[in-house]
């Protein structure tokens, strides 16, 4: 069958703005060279402020999106509050880790806000990203994982600065989304970015090559 | 794998096809196989993979859907029944022996009047697609669906594009195939005669010679 | 039924706790007459932190009070402290300490206060509605802090239930110390002022001479910005602490 890595395709990537974050995917659902659908969303909020996206084996997507969903709901009704983007990063590491030994195959992105406080009103924005077994690594500039994960490096690598503003970071994350997926047989048929900032929650769609 | 499926939305419905060859390897045992089963007033699903898991395991799903339809007066929507079904498999899939089935869900929802369509295979892998094929149909005919497909199409186009695919699967894979067919609305599951002129016509000349046979449990109105 | 806390679980487990004709749980209130024969303990919520003191006179003289632990940390924001029977204690110390533990193993982090409190109240709720153990024979003062809802003081039951307070005393003399306490208590009593006032409190109805060998005292204290900043390679600084016996003697002498 191949690695269940590369069976459904898909790909994720994550960047650090200035008070911002954005997370994008692309839509492309195959079983290996055959595209079966061209709305597969990879990326979830948890709350207006998190968002995370899961590429790797389409059925996992939905079992691991489901499993998050029913601790997050559990978490925020015994806790009465929203989970912080850290917090939910260990939560969905230990998720991972719980399968060491038969794991989900997919390779988190985590992308949020901190919520201000008191005792830290600036809070810096969070992304972070996971192998499959759980271990987290919390970059400061972007994240990427999928099949398009190698391309997307190099094109993050070239487009990403330090402290760009929202519209600056939308169109960032959106040309390195496009120009590697464009690159990668089994990610792309359209894109979806989200661009969060402290009051609200930009979500574009992109279009993109369809072959 | 040697199934071939296809599924079809349209304005108000929507159409399941499968083949009917049942066999072993290369050897072909039977061509009159009825490999869609309806799962409750308004649901049904066209399957394939390893004989055996797949009657299995298409019991298993009607007995349940009837189950939920008995003890909540209500059958369960498209949409649920493909997230409890996509459950099943993708637990399945962990286990020591998985069910190997592949399927298409077809169903109407009476709550919105929407017809929902999804594709499931083995692992638990669902799509929401207005439109799809599994076995050879994901070969030859997706792209003739991409061609001929179009957004609120009406009962006939449906059977024109059906007839377009199987076609195609016809002319282009070696293997031999005969469809079976169902069209699924606001009225519930009917067969559809692929080898008249004109199906839909027929269907509302005389519909119930096409009902099928459905799990529909009678439930006494409570005192 | 099987999980049971101490219980062997089977068909024929039946629990020990049953109603009374009357409505009443009779063995929970004998658990609350245990609590109430047992030593004081007392906790006060100030602005900036929390104190729980108790009192622990050994029966004799002989005995080695060093080793004596009454107020038990169990992650580095919570605190325990109690009244009531010392071995139970330790057998929710030892679950609670395994609870915070278990959260931080998921969330990277350590419990709020509320939800440990929730917790152990779960446990010691399950010892009143399971076959072949008896309740818990202690109540609990949970001193706290955490950054969603800042310092805080909770009293566990042997029901299970629980309360938060900004001062509250259970044990021996619990009339005459929440009095105490009504008449000393205001919002905006500093940690050091609910320190004294807590020696105070503990004074009234003491029996024998207080010092660092016969009470105990642990503090919450609020952290600052600065010192939840993360450094490599260090922990942060725990927010409950006990206080040593030379810092009791201190606060004593004043």
């Amino acid at each position: 069958m191949g690695s269940p890595m590369e069976y459904n395709g898909g790909s994720v990537v994550a960047m650090v703005g200035k008070d911002c974050v954005a997370i994008a995917t692309d839509l492309r659902l195959g079983q290996q060279s055959i595209g079966v659908a061209y709305n597969f969303d990879k990326v979830v909020a948890v709350n207006d402020k998190l968002y995370y996206g899961l590429p790797g084996l389409a059925t996992d997507v939905y079992s691991l999106r489901e499993h998050l969903r029913f601790r997050v709901n559990m978490y925020r009704m015994k806790e009465e509050r929203e989970i912080t983007p850290k917090t939910f990063t260990h939560l969905v590491s230990s998720s991972l880790y719980e399968k060491r030994f038969g794991p989900w195959f997919i390779e988190p992105v985590v992308a949020g806000l901190p919520q201000p406080t008191e005792l830290d009103p600036h809070p810096k924005p969070f992304i972070s990203t996971m192998d499959t077994i759980g271990c987290i690594t919390t970059p400061k500039d972007f994240a990427v994982a999928g099949t398009a994960a190698d391309k997307l490096y190099g094109a993050a690598e070239g487009l990403w600065e330090p402290d760009l503003e929202p519209d600056d970071l939308f169109e960032t994350i959106s040309q390195t989304l496009l120009n590697a997926v464009d690159r990668d047989c089994l990610s792309g048929w359209g894109a979806i970015v989200h661009v969060i900032t402290q009051d609200k929650v930009v979500t574009r769609r992109l279009r993109s090559r369809m072959d | 794998m040697g199934d071939c499926s296809f599924g079809i939305t349209g304005k108000d419905f929507v159409i399941l096809a499968s083949d009917m060859n049942a066999g072993r390897g290369i050897i072909k045992m039977k061509s009159d196989e009825n490999k869609i089963r309806a799962l409750g007033p308004h649901l049904a699903m066209a399957y394939g993979g390893e004989t055996g898991d797949t009657e299995q395991f298409t019991d298993y799903v009607e007995r349940n859907m009837r189950l939920y339809h008995i003890r909540n007066h209500n059958a369960l929507l498209p949409p649920a029944a493909s997230a409890w079904i996509r459950r099943q498999l993708a637990q399945s899939l962990r286990s020591r022996k998985p069910y190997a089935v592949n399927l298409l869900l077809g169903g109407f929802d009476t709550t919105t009047s929407l017809p929902h369509l999804y594709w499931i295979d083995y692992l638990g892998t669902k799509a929401d697609i207005p439109y799809a094929a599994h076995g050879f149909g994901m070969y030859v005919a997706l792209s003739t669906m991409d061609k001929w497909w179009f957004e609120g199409m009406p009962k006939e186009k449906g059977v024109e594009l059906l007839r377009k695919c199987i076609n195609e699967v016809q002319s282009r894979i070696v293997v031999q195939f005969n469809f079976n067919c169902i069209l699924i609305d606001a009225d519930g599951v009917h067969q559809l005669d692929l080898s008249a002129s004109d199906p839909i016509a027929d269907l509302s000349r005389a519909p119930e010679k096409a009902e099928v046979e459905v799990p529909n449990p009678i439930i006494a109105a409570p005192a | 039924m099987s999980d049971a806390p101490g219980g062997g679980g089977g068909a024929y487990s039946f629990s020990l706790t049953t109603f009374s004709p009357s409505g009443k749980l009779v063995q929970i209130e004998h658990a609350l007459a245990a609590v109430a024969g047992g030593d004081t303990s007392l906790g006060i919520k100030a602005t900036n932190g929390v104190v729980l003191a108790t009192d622990k006179k050994a029966p004799s003289l002989l005995l080695d009070t060093s080793a004596l632990e009454k107020v038990a940390p169990i992650c580095p924001n919570i605190g325990f402290v109690y009244s009531g029977m010392g071995p139970d204690f330790r057998v929710l110390v030892a679950k609670a300490r395994k609870i915070a533990q278990a959260y931080w193993k998921v969330y990277g982090e350590y419990p709020p206060t509320k939800v440990l409190v929730q917790e152990v109240a779960g446990v010691m709720q399950k010892a009143t509605q399971s076959g072949g153990v008896r309740p818990y024979g202690i109540s609990l003062l949970i001193a706290g802090w955490d950054a969603h809802r800042g310092q805080s003081l909770y009293q566990v039951d042997p029901s299970g239930s629980y309360w938060a307070w900004k001062a509250s005393a259970i044990g021996k003399n619990t009339v005459n110390g929440k009095t105490f306490l009504e008449k000393r208590y205001n919002d905006d009593l500093s940690l050091e002022d609910a320190i004294h006032t807590a020696l105070l409190t503990l004074k009234e109805g003491f029996e024998g001479q207080m010092t660092e060998n016969t009470i105990e005292i642990g503090i919450v204290t609020c952290p600052t910005a600065d010192q939840l900043v993360e450094k490599p390679g260090e922990r942060l600084p725990p927010t409950f602490r006990k206080l040593t016996e030379a810092e009791v003697r201190d606060y004593l002498a004043l």
